[in-house]
């Protein structure tokens, strides 16, 4: 059994993971983001980023996680009917930045964490740097 | 009683604004926050309005000093997209560039480093040495800071002679080792100036996600030079140096020392350089709808490119960058907790931070 083969198990899915672009996928992942976020600490995985998206004709968005580990690059892409996540920042320190990045860029919210501002924008609009309209 | 100090947005030690504002008691920091963005550029955004020729030249400015290693990036990712694969020689040829590049970046940071640490004639001596890596990657592509060398499916300058390059490597690296290295392992200031200062532990450099010599001063053997090999790096021997006290002078250290083994790639890599093309047959390139990731090891550490393509477009639709200091600024707040005030400058200037990138 390959390392990968034994995070399907771990993850408990049937699902093959699908190599693209450089990038291992598991779509769709079985577990929420919080979940996956404890499984891939569990197996020593280091979080990468996560890579947003609007989706066309209000449609929503979509997420990709990314993980390392030990050099192969793990995808999980979540899609977002609304515009609101569970925040993984509590198990993931390395996060942080990185969704609060995509909370002002975006205007994503990520539940359950406080918000600080990161970049400099102007008063407290949101979205205003990567969307497509500013809806706040 | 405790009183907040900000510092920046004009950094005493560094050309770049950000800001940290530092919770005090006595000279002791006792908390800090951190703000970037007032180099905002909007990048990301704007590389979604330029084809696929404009957006290399684009991506080339996200950083000053480590230009040609966005170019990289965004080049393979794009080559996964489309398929087209670089010639060997590219490959040697992109190494060339990138351990180059490293050398510039991390003397440089020598020398700012010296400064901080009250030694200007060093600074002085590093930055003229400085000069002399800029020549040689002026030498190679007539540029001396954006190099314009990546192509999607090569590189756009040859390297005519590469053997003619080997002394002037050599030199270097007798330079490098008469005067920096001393002084960065063995001076007495400078171990004064840096032991035990800025620590980050293992657990919070694994915590925080810390990339490149700042996560290798940490204890953590991470290089994607060694774990995901690109260009020509599994051809090539070199070892990842890794330092364990997770000071500010393990990653003086793990810095010196990868000066060294970056040398020792560049005469690999200028030695055994396949003959060749230098790039892939010039063609309209059509792109498919899709996302490719690329990542490469940049002097700070990773830095990965999320590129995404519409079906026949002209323009990406999405280019999303995680640079190494996005990932290794936050850990400043653990590294100056418990730090002397007049520490602070050299411990954010030890992880190398480069505001340009992190705000894009």
């Amino acid at each position: 059994m390959t390392v990968l083969d034994s995070i399907l198990a771990k993850l408990g899915t049937a699902e093959p993971w699908v190599q693209k672009g450089g990038v291992y996928w598991l779509d769709p992942c079985p577990l929420n983001v919080r979940n996956l976020a404890k499984a891939m600490n569990a197996l020593s995985a280091r979080f990468v980023t996560i890579t947003a998206y609007q989706l066309p004709a209000g449609e929503g968005f979509r997420l990709e996680y990314h993980w390392d580990l030990d050099g192969q690059m793990l995808g999980f892409p979540y899609r977002l009917s609304g515009n609101s996540i569970e925040s993984i920042y509590d198990l993931c320190e390395a996060a942080d930045w990185i969704e609060r990045e995509v909370h002002e860029g975006f205007a994503v919210d990520f539940l359950g964490r406080d918000y600080e501002p990161l970049l400099l924008r102007p008063g407290d609009k949101l979205g205003v740097n990567l969307r497509e309209e500013v809806v706040r | 009683m405790s009183y907040k100090i900000p510092m920046g947005p004009f950094h005493p030690a560094l050309e770049e604004p950000y800001k940290l504002d530092m919770i005090c008691e006595g000279e002791t920091v006792v908390d800090a926050k951190l703000h970037i963005g007032f180099n905002f550029r909007g990048i990301e955004h704007l590389a979604e309005t330029r084809n696929y020729v404009q957006v290399i030249a684009l991506m080339e400015r996200v950083c000053g000093i480590c230009s040609n290693i966005h170019t990289l990036t965004l080049c393979q990712a794009m080559e996964q997209l489309t398929g087209l694969q670089p010639p060997p020689r590219a490959l040697y040829i992109r190494v060339v560039m990138a351990e180059l590049e490293r050398l510039h970046s991390h003397v440089l940071w020598a020398g700012i480093a010296c400064k901080l640490m009250g030694f200007k004639t060093m600074f002085m001596t590093c930055f003229a040495l400085r000069e002399k890596v800029m020549d040689v990657l002026q030498a190679i592509s007539g540029n001396r800071v954006n190099y314009s060398m990546n192509r999607i499916g090569g590189v756009n300058r040859d390297i005519p002679d590469p053997l003619a390059l080997l002394p002037v490597i050599d030199q270097l690296e007798r330079e490098i080792v008469r005067t920096v290295i001393p002084i960065l392992t063995t001076s007495v200031t400078a171990r004064s100036r840096c032991a035990g200062i800025g620590i980050l532990t293992r657990e919070k450099a694994v915590s925080c996600g810390v990339v490149g010599p700042t996560a290798r001063a940490s204890g953590v053997p991470q290089d994607l030079r060694r774990a995901a090999p690109y260009a020509a790096y599994s051809e090539l021997e070199f070892e990842v140096p890794v330092e364990t006290a997770g000071d500010v002078r393990a990653r003086l250290l793990v810095r010196a020392l990868e000066i060294l083994e970056s040398c020792r790639i560049l005469r690999q890599a200028l030695a055994k350089m396949p003959p060749g093309e230098f790039h892939a047959e010039d063609t309209k390139l059509v792109f498919p709808a899709g996302t490719a990731v690329s990542r490469v090891e940049a002097p700070r550490g990773e830095v990965m490119y999320s590129v995404s393509w519409k079906e026949n477009s002209r323009n990406p639709s999405r280019v999303h960058v995680r640079t190494p200091s996005f990932a290794n600024m936050p850990a400043i707040r653990w590294m100056v907790a418990g730090a002397r005030l007049a520490d602070t400058p050299l411990i954010q200037a030890s992880i190398d931070p480069c505001y340009s990138c992190t705000d894009r």
